[in-house]
């Protein structure tokens, strides 16, 4: 029943569009009438040697795309649509697929390796295909290499695509013996070591008991190693990938062969080809990582005990890696300040240096200073280039006392080069490693200052300056005034920069307005910059703050009164509109945190609304995030007087709320809507009906991203807050809402960190929703009709209480739930909260916990809870 | 799937450029402040309730109150407290005013924690010299609150405690001005008002060092906020805030006087001290005929709820205003008549507490309201009305039916029973038994006891029956109520056990 489809697959590839968009038509059309039969005659097209590679290939990746997707919900349905087919229609094409891992041609083969491992990604887990891995297996042993080649590469493909669970450890065992055999000296044909080397980093994660074993342990590392120093340049590289996996998963089992790894990455380095090389940097960088993560878990509490000891293999080895790193940093490339995607052995040497120095503090320092001394007067750039770097990337991890006394001789010099130096290249990386200098070792925490009334002009006129100069060191003397203007964050009342503050503010806006600007993300910077010194900046220049106002709507108003741009031009007005914005959205901030300055703000909210309502008609999605951010703070600026803008801002609120597909449009819609109802209080009841709809729509939608339903749920909370006990008529949907997601989210039922976070968000959202919704309906004459809610939710708090797993947000907030339920509900839940664990247990610990927060809740839900009982 | 050429790196170079970090800096920066403020909101909520019932003398006591050990311990923390707030103070490195705010805060706790708070030892350990630091000009919101916070502690302990605050008035006064955010000036003001109540000596000091202009400013509700509250108290202590109080009411415009009498709701509300004062003046005269008198909502609501507060907030008013006989008395009641009939629920509802308070009083109000054509309305609206006004209207009735007596255990009034038991409120009451509401069913419970007590001729148990009410009493058989639970059991046993029905 298969069709034949190789005349529409080789048009979908045609190089007339008509013929190729025709043939893609038919294509699609042909999925939807009657899929069965498409995907059979899919499979059949590729398994057939007859037909030409073109087609096989297409055929293979239309299947492919059949069954996965990289939106989770069309993932879902793809998966269910496969699911659902007829058992001998998938046992037909599942055939054709495993018949194609012997065809002679070896994109089929591919195209089809890949194929099995989705099918089985969706069948696996479900108990499905249970003979797949045997006879996957039995084709290892095969003779013609090709097919054992294919076979390997399906195993790699499956293991990539299958979780762990759904394969059993004997297939597990098996899996690994044929893959690492296939590494093996002894197997004579290339494809097939390349194949099983690739093979082997995607069944790392299998390995678990495997690498318990010492002797098979053993022996999967000495093959890896060896193919490190296999003559064919792939398989090194692929080797040294492995290896990498392997730090970082089994990082606990490393120390016997760390001495072994050392020496063969160390020739990698300095020797073998520079996509090797790079890998054998990146297990150092990795091992960085994992040392970092568990000196992070000791902190500074010593009887804590984190899972994984740390074995010190970096600060073993320092005294040879040091060396090492610092050669590579002379092998820069000419142009790779321009390139943003360049990556070479100077970056990544260096970025492993700057992993090294957090993993092993003040020790680095003495290593790498006769580097810099002796490199730093060099007349070759790229020694000096090399030193300021290396400089650089020290700055984060020794201490300030071993630091500042260096950064106070060096200062001079590198304001100097950063004038001074021939090179461009020099002088982009001196201005970062000012950035550094002033981003660790600059600020109110720091005992003595490096930046002192005697140097501050002279920083900032170089900075200024340099500011003319290219535009990527332009970026990055931005940064460093970035990082300048973030240390006074804290000053108090009188800043060091106000007597610059206008000049500053002059040369930023100047740099935004360079023919140049768009390149190395000039203008980004200098907009970024520029917000940083408002934020930091004192009273004493909030006239001129004032004055930016007028500057920066001057500006916005201009893009939008550009026309007929051409595609490249309107991306860069939009991509400037998304800067101003921000730029607005941090001087209202600014302004409106104290009253006079506020005062002198609202004089212009009229006409900021109007600019950001053009905005908001240009449909951008960056631009939308971006200007809903400048109406978050306006509202609070203006307060209630925001509800005379409700009227025309209400339907970008809404489309706003609607746009699940750009999620982060909806996720910051939704916080803006928590600061509406917070600037309008009541005033925003007319607008509840329509958001509270829109809300409920979204959190109904399986398309919605699941990272914004946790602010949704906070929302709730703050509409009820706004609104009191005019929430009453959408209880009856949030309640539900709120009970189902509290009964999902009251178990994690996972080990997995970024779940157990995520379900923490979510518990933090309900909370705050039911929190929201009890001291909203305080002391209104409705309280009675929360009352049947209050079994469940104490069983919620009750059972995640039971849980364990709660971090602080969520304890806080629980136990404020807690009182917020006592206090309002008052004698009519004094029984309910009695036979509660919270009102015992949960509420005594939090009594006497640490965190002054929790005990603040909690002492405040004692308090409320002793007033219900004693009614 | 892996490309057949190149690994593309994953690991971000350490040389990067500041923009993308920012502009992820800066929208995080928005989603804290955010938390931040929806955080501090729901203190407020919180704290609120706590601080006005903490202002009033009977606030619950903490269930395990503090032994001499504790205190001494208490003590110790609080000395040992001072020195961590000594040393933020010092401390100026980053984070500092964290650090401030964290050790304000600690020792704000501690001045809130027990009924005898260690005032005393704060202040020997050297408390005023350093708070009156912590309020200097400039430093940011959250320090003044905590600090204001402290000194309010400290100004409610004993009159040589209060005084310890004179160093302090300049600056509290200081911080009510418009520039400063509504918490922390409210805030002072509640510090403030603990210092005028302490006596006329510091009252004095307080007007010469002019508290009296913010305070009056913070009273009037155009700064946004309900929250008031806390300048209540100290503003009636105030010479001339109550006449220009009364003055207003009486003979300012509808829009005025609106104001006025949201005034005196915080401020019979909040402070028994005030109450106390407006009982006293003709306070109650001026309500009543702006009841009369005015049809505007917005007017009635917050009159007839500083009615309510006044009745319910000072025996004075029931016992020595509100006489039969007072030509008043009658025209409060008749203004009862024109809510309990309007067709605003709040106005109902507002006007049955109201006259539940009255109806509480001495047998002679009973009879008057008994007699007065409220019980019709009270009796329909028993039946017809939503839950929280039958409640509110079931403590009018029961009220009317009973009177206190010498014995502890209330007299019962039999005419007023049998009259409204045969004005059909029996059934209405039986639906309260049938509430989930346990204030509302102990409300019913009682009543059905009345009847079966108090009807003559035996006549209850039949009527209560024709009610269902013997099925809405045994729902309480199993009930988890403990006191509800026996009362009901109690009710069926005695009066439907085994030998009910046997001479029907």
């Amino acid at each position: 029943m298969a069709m034949e489809v190789t005349q529409i697959l080789l048009s979908a590839q045609s190089v007339d569009s008509t013929v190729r968009k025709h043939a893609e038509e038919n294509l699609k059309q042909f999925q939807e009438q009657n899929l069965p039969v498409f995907l059979l005659s899919l499979s059949v097209e590729l398994a057939n040697e007859e037909k030409p590679a073109d087609s096989r290939k297409l055929a293979g990746l239309v299947l492919k795309n059949a069954l996965d997707a990289k939106e989770q919900h069309r993932k879902y349905e793809l998966v269910q649509r496969w699911l659902s087919l007829d058992v001998s229609v998938k046992g037909q094409i599942k055939a054709c697929l495993l018949q194609t891992l012997s065809s002679t041609a070896s994109d089929a083969r591919s195209t089809a390796s890949q194929v099995i491992a989705k099918v089985a990604g969706i069948e696996l887990p479900q108990k499905q295909w249970p003979e797949l891995v045997g006879s996957l297996l039995s084709n290892v042993h095969q003779v013609p290499p090709h097919v054992k080649q294919a076979t390997i590469e399906t195993l790699g493909y499956l293991c990539e695509e299958v979780a762990p669970e759904a394969i059993d450890q004997d297939q597990v065992n098996k899996i690994l013996t044929a893959v690492v055999q296939g590494m093996n000296a002894n197997e004579a044909n290339i494809e097939v070591r390349l194949a099983s080397t690739r093979a082997l980093y995607n069944a790392i994660g299998f390995a678990q008991a495997n690498f318990s074993n010492d002797m098979e342990r053993d022996y999967i590392m000495r093959v890896v190693c060896e193919a490190t120093l296999s003559p064919e340049v792939k398989i090194r590289q692929a080797a040294y990938e492995c290896l990498v996996s392997i730090g970082s998963t089994y990082y606990e089992k490393l120390a016997p062969y760390i001495q072994d790894i050392f020496n063969i990455t160390s020739k990698a380095v300095r020797d073998d080809e520079e996509p090797v090389a790079l890998q054998a940097i990146e297990f150092w960088s990795s091992i960085c990582d994992e040392e970092i993560d568990i000196l992070d878990d000791y902190g500074g509490d010593f009887t804590a005990d984190s899972d994984v000891p740390c074995y010190y293999f970096i600060k073993q080895a320092l005294s040879a890696l040091v060396p090492l790193l610092l050669e590579t940093l002379l092998k820069q490339e000419e142009d790779q300040d321009q390139d943003e995607g360049a990556w070479n052995l100077a970056m990544a040497g260096g970025t492993c240096l700057g992993l090294v120095a957090r993993t092993v503090g003040d020790d680095i320092v003495p290593l790498v200073m006769p580097f810099i001394e002796e490199n730093i007067t060099k007349g070759d750039w790229r020694q000096r280039e090399a030193a300021t770097y290396a400089f650089g990337s020290i700055l984060e991890g020794p201490s300030p006392d071993k630091l500042i006394p260096i950064v106070n001789v060096a200062l001079g010099f590198m304001l100097t080069a950063l004038t001074k130096d021939p090179s461009s290249h020099v002088k982009d990386t001196t201005a970062w490693t000012l950035g550094r200098i002033f981003e660790f070792l600059h600020g109110s925490t720091l005992a003595t200052p490096i930046i002192t009334p005697a140097n501050c002009q002279q920083i900032i006129t170089v900075l200024l300056q340099s500011m003319k100069d290219a535009p990527n060191v332009a970026e990055k003397a931005c940064g460093a005034l970035y990082f300048l203007a973030q240390g006074y964050e804290d000053v108090g009342p009188t800043s060091p920069l106000t007597p610059y503050f206008q000049e500053i503010v002059q040369s930023l806006l100047n740099a935004t307005h360079r023919e140049d600007a768009g390149e190395s993300r000039l203008r980004t910077a200098a907009y970024e910059t520029l917000n940083e010194v408002v934020r930091s900046s004192t009273e004493e220049t909030a006239r001129l703050v004032v004055e930016l106002v007028q500057v920066i709507m001057t500006e916005l108003h201009k893009t939008l009164e550009a026309q007929k741009l051409s595609s490249d031009e309107r991306e860069k007005q939009t991509e400037l509109q998304g800067l101003l914005c921000g730029c607005l959205q941090v001087i209202i901030q600014k302004l409106g945190a104290s009253d006079p300055t506020k005062y002198a703000l609202l004089q212009y909210s009229d006409q900021i609304i109007n600019l950001l309502l053009r905005v908001f008609a240009c449909r951008n999605a960056t631009v939308h995030e971006e200007a809903m951010l400048s109406i978050g703070a306006l509202a609070y600026a203006t307060g209630p007087n925001f509800a005379k803008y409700m009227p025309d801002f209400y339907k970008y609120l809404e489309m706003g709320l609607q746009n699940f597909e750009e999620y982060q449009v909806c996720a910051v819609t939704v916080g803006v809507v928590g600061d509406i109802c917070r600037a309008l209080e009541d005033k925003v009841l007319a607008y509840c009906d329509g958001i509270m709809t829109q809300l409920l729509k979204d959190l109904s939608s399986n398309q919605l991203h699941r990272s914004v339903k946790p602010p949704i749920f906070s929302c709730f909370g703050d509409i009820a807050l706004a609104i009191g006990e005019n929430f009453e008529k959408y209880l009856m949907y949030a309640m539900p809402m709120l009970q189902s997601a509290a009964e999902l989210s009251a178990h994690t039922s996972s080990a997995d960190d970024e779940m157990i976070e995520y379900t923490n968000s979510l518990r933090n959202g309900i909370l705050e929703a039911y929190s929201g919704i009890f001291q909203g309906f305080k002391n209104s004459p409705k309280t009675q009709l929360l009352i049947p809610y209050a079994p469940h939710i104490l069983q919620f708090l009750d059972s995640i209480y039971i849980e364990k797993d709660m971090d602080d947000i969520v304890t806080k907030t629980a136990i404020g739930v807690l009182g917020d339920l006592a206090d309002t509900l008052g004698s009519n839940a004094a029984s309910l909260i009695q036979a509660s664990v919270s009102s015992k247990d949960f509420l005594n610990e939090c009594l006497s916990s640490d965190d002054h927060l929790i005990k603040e809740a909690a002492e405040w839900a004692r308090l409320a809870i002793s007033r219900a009982i004693s009614v | 799937m892996a490309d057949e050429n190149s690994t593309p790196h994953k690991r971000g170079p350490l040389k990067s450029s500041v923009g993308s970090a920012a502009v992820q800096r800066r929208r995080d920066h928005a989603v804290t402040v955010r938390k931040e403020r929806r955080e501090a909101l729901m203190r407020t909520k919180r704290l609120c309730r706590v601080g006005v019932s903490s202002d009033d003398a009977d606030v619950p006591v903490d269930a395990d109150m503090a032994t001499d050990e504790e205190q001494s311990v208490l003590e110790d923390q609080t000395v040992k407290s001072m020195e961590e707030l000594n040393l933020a103070i010092a401390y100026q490195g980053k984070g500092a005013m964290q650090k401030r705010v964290n050790a304000l805060r600690e020792l704000r706790r501690l001045l809130s924690k027990s009924e005898y708070p260690p005032v005393e030892a704060a202040l020997k350990a050297g408390a005023m010299p350093t708070l009156v630091q912590c309020l200097s000009f400039g430093s940011p919101d959250e320090q003044l609150l905590e600090t204001a916070w402290c000194l309010t502690n400290i100004a409610a302990g004993k009159p040589e405690e209060t005084k310890a605050l004179l160093p302090a008035l300049p600056l509290l006064i200081a911080h009510m001005g418009e520039k400063s955010s509504l918490p922390v000036a409210e805030q002072c003001a509640w510090a403030l008002g603990n210092v005028a109540g302490e006596g006329e000596e510091l009252r004095d000091v307080l007007l010469s060092q002019g508290a009296l202009q913010p305070l009056a400013r913070m009273m009037l509700p155009n700064k946004g906020s309900t929250g008031h509250a806390k300048a209540a108290t100290e503003l009636i202590r105030i010479d001339g805030v109550l006449d220009a109080i009364l003055r207003h009411l009486k003979r300012g415009d509808e829009e005025l006087a609106t104001e006025v009498a949201w005034v005196v709701v915080y401020l019979t509300a909040l402070s028994n001290v005030a109450t106390s004062m407006l009982a006293k003046s003709d306070l109650l005269q001026i309500l009543v005929d702006r009841l009369a008198s005015s049809n505007s909502l917005e007017l009635l609501i917050p009159v007839l709820r500083s009615l309510g507060n006044l009745v319910a907030g000072d025996s004075y008013v029931t016992d020595n205003v509100l006489v039969a006989g007072n030509e008043v008395t009658v025209r409060v009641i008749q203004v009862m008549i024109k809510c309990l009939s309007s067709e605003h629920r709040v106005l109902k509802k507002e006007s049955a507490w109201a006259l539940s308070n009255v109806a509480a009083g001495s047998v002679e109000h009973k009879k008057l309201i008994h007699s007065s054509g409220a019980v019709s309305i009270l009796i329909r609206l028993l039946s017809t009305s939503p839950f929280d006004i039958r409640k509110e209207v079931a403590y009018v009735l029961g009220n009317l039916c009973v009177a206190p007596s010498e014995s502890g255990r209330p007299v019962l009034i039999v005419d007023h029973l049998v009259s409204l038991v045969g004005g059909g409120c029996l059934s209405g009451f039986a639906d309260l038994v049938r509430s989930a509401d346990i204030e509302a069913a102990r409300l019913g419970l009682q009543f059905l006891e009345l009847v079966l007590r108090g009807m003559p001729n035996g006549e209850g148990p039949k009527l209560v029956e024709a009610e269902d009410g013997i099925e809405a009493m045994e729902r309480f058989q199993f009930h988890e109520n403990e006191e509800l639970r026996s009362m009901a059991n109690q009710l069926v046993d005695k009066y439907f056990g085994e030998d009910y029905g046997l001479d029907a």
